[in-house]
């Protein structure tokens, strides 16, 4: 992609569609003005993908939010520290399976 | 020389915000940054998911309470797209214009805020004070809130103009046109002033690129990109106006390009106020929970916010989002944050984190 003039990574997320994980590459390039979209499916049980850093120095942050949210393994980044909220409970936030409302203080989250 | 770490924050007076930096300094010279941000994580992508479209936007609001109107838009246009809804052709025009005021409150805020971390204490940052207070009574006049508005209603906005909207504002930018100009005989004239921004973190045209910052920041390492340029939205394609761009990437080009925003928003206002249909219905729906079902698969979002592009993500399920992302201008820029800071002198930190123009609500979302 790089190559091809896309040089400029404008987000990474995921979305959670509970039998799999999405990851959204969002790339544009700035010389075309043109966007491209890619996007990686993952195994919910237990999701990892490869670090993009040596390609865009901006992924840095975003695969840490992706891996605290999301609990996505980034696969050649050794153990990067956690970005928001330090959170090191059993459900990652942004996955469906992290119930809005439920008390995370007994179950062990921090 | 041995390495002495130091802290700085959480809490410091030149944060706009809460951001906590563990400097490494040999002597006064700053060998490496480590950024802990995430004190104002609120999880608003989560508790979106939550609610239904139309109880969001305040959320959104909080975002950037700066430019607030901003992200109020860009959230009401991706539920709009997302339920198919075309938006008044009279308000688009008043978006734009009152988009256009935001950015302008945005920078001057920003403009005396940065003179105040580089130790232009308070003078200038009353003149911008005094400036954006006119533009807040012309923004509270229209909408009905001083600092948050929540004004975006789907298809256009939530009231009718006031009926001397068009000459208010014509007088208000004449106003802030004249008193704009000035700052510039002050500021680039103090030998202070310029020497705490001049080749003072220079960002360069590919790491700018690398590390993906956003907006001003961009544009002043030399690129021109925007997103009213280059995926025009509302009217933008009708209006004529430039994308100031710098070269050299350090503190003063990122000054000088939020400097020239202001007048090309100025000249935005103008045209739109003058291109604006005479007796336009801007109304939009009033606020329901249960709208029309939304139908795409995923709906992206681009609008250039005062700081930088925004993006909003958005898979939509019937009556709410089933997950909402959101790029925020601030997160990208303050990454660069420790590439900046590489070999510059500790005082430089806050001229520097000042440059970027930073707001935490929307870095810890």
């Amino acid at each position: 992609m790089k190559a091809n003039g896309f040089d400029y990574l404008k987000k990474i997320t995921a979305v959670d569609y509970i039998q799999y994980l999405e990851v959204i590459y969002i790339i544009y390039n700035l010389s075309a003005r043109k966007e491209e979209i890619v996007k990686v499916r993952l195994d919910a049980q237990d999701p990892g993908i490869d670090t993009v850093i040596h390609v865009f120095k901006a992924a840095d942050w975003y695969e840490r939010e992706l891996s605290e949210m999301f609990g996505i393994k980034i696969i050649g980044r050794d153990a990067p520290r956690l970005l928001l909220e330090e959170w090191n409970g059993i459900d990652p936030p942004l996955r469906k399976s992290f119930a809005w409302g439920k008390d995370y203080r007994k179950t062990g989250g921090s | 020389m041995a390495i002495m770490r130091i802290n700085v924050g959480p809490i410091h007076p030149s944060t706009h915000g809460v951001l906590r930096l563990v400097v490494d300094v040999d002597g006064d010279t700053i060998k490496n940054v480590e950024t802990h941000i995430g004190f104002l994580h609120r999880g608003v992508e989560k508790l979106c998911e939550t609610r239904m479209y139309m109880q969001n936007p305040s959320y959104f609001e909080k975002l950037d309470y700066i430019s607030p109107m901003s992200w109020d838009e860009i959230y009401v246009a991706s539920v709009e797209e997302a339920m198919g809804i075309e938006v008044k052709e009279a308000a688009q025009y008043a978006r734009v214009i009152l988009l256009e005021l935001q950015r302008i409150a945005n920078h001057l805020l920003w403009i005396g805020t940065l003179c105040n971390d580089i130790g232009q204490m308070f003078t200038v940052f009353m003149w911008c004070f005094r400036e954006r207070a006119e533009v807040l009574k012309l923004l509270e006049d229209v909408t009905g809130g001083r600092m948050f508005y929540v004004n975006m209603r789907l298809g256009g906005l939530n009231r009718q103009l006031p009926p001397d909207f068009r000459d208010r504002t014509h007088a208000l930018i004449d106003y802030i046109e004249g008193k704009v100009a000035e700052y510039e005989d002050v500021l680039d004239s103090n030998g202070i002033f310029m020497e705490r921004l001049k080749g003072v973190g220079v960002l360069k045209r590919r790491d700018a690129i690398d590390y993906g910052v956003a907006g001003p920041v961009l544009r002043a390492s030399g690129i021109e990109e925007d997103v009213r340029k280059s995926a025009p939205y509302y009217v933008y394609d009708r209006l004529d106006f430039s994308v100031p761009t710098k070269a050299l990437g350090d503190c003063y080009a990122r000054y000088r390009i939020r400097y020239e925003e202001i007048f090309q928003s100025i000249r935005i206002i103008r045209q739109a106020l003058d291109m604006m249909p005479e007796k336009g219905d801007v109304v939009g729906a009033p606020i329901k929970l249960i709208g029309p079902a939304a139908k795409p698969d995923v709906v992206i979002v681009r609008r250039e916010l005062p700081k930088g592009e925004g993006i909003i993500y958005m898979v939509p399920d019937k009556q709410k989002p089933y997950r909402l992302s959101i790029r925020a201008p601030g997160f990208v820029n303050l990454a660069v944050l420790p590439k900046l800071l590489e070999g510059a002198k500790f005082a430089d930190i806050f001229a520097v984190f000042g440059s970027l123009d930073i707001i935490f609500g929307e870095t810890d979302r």
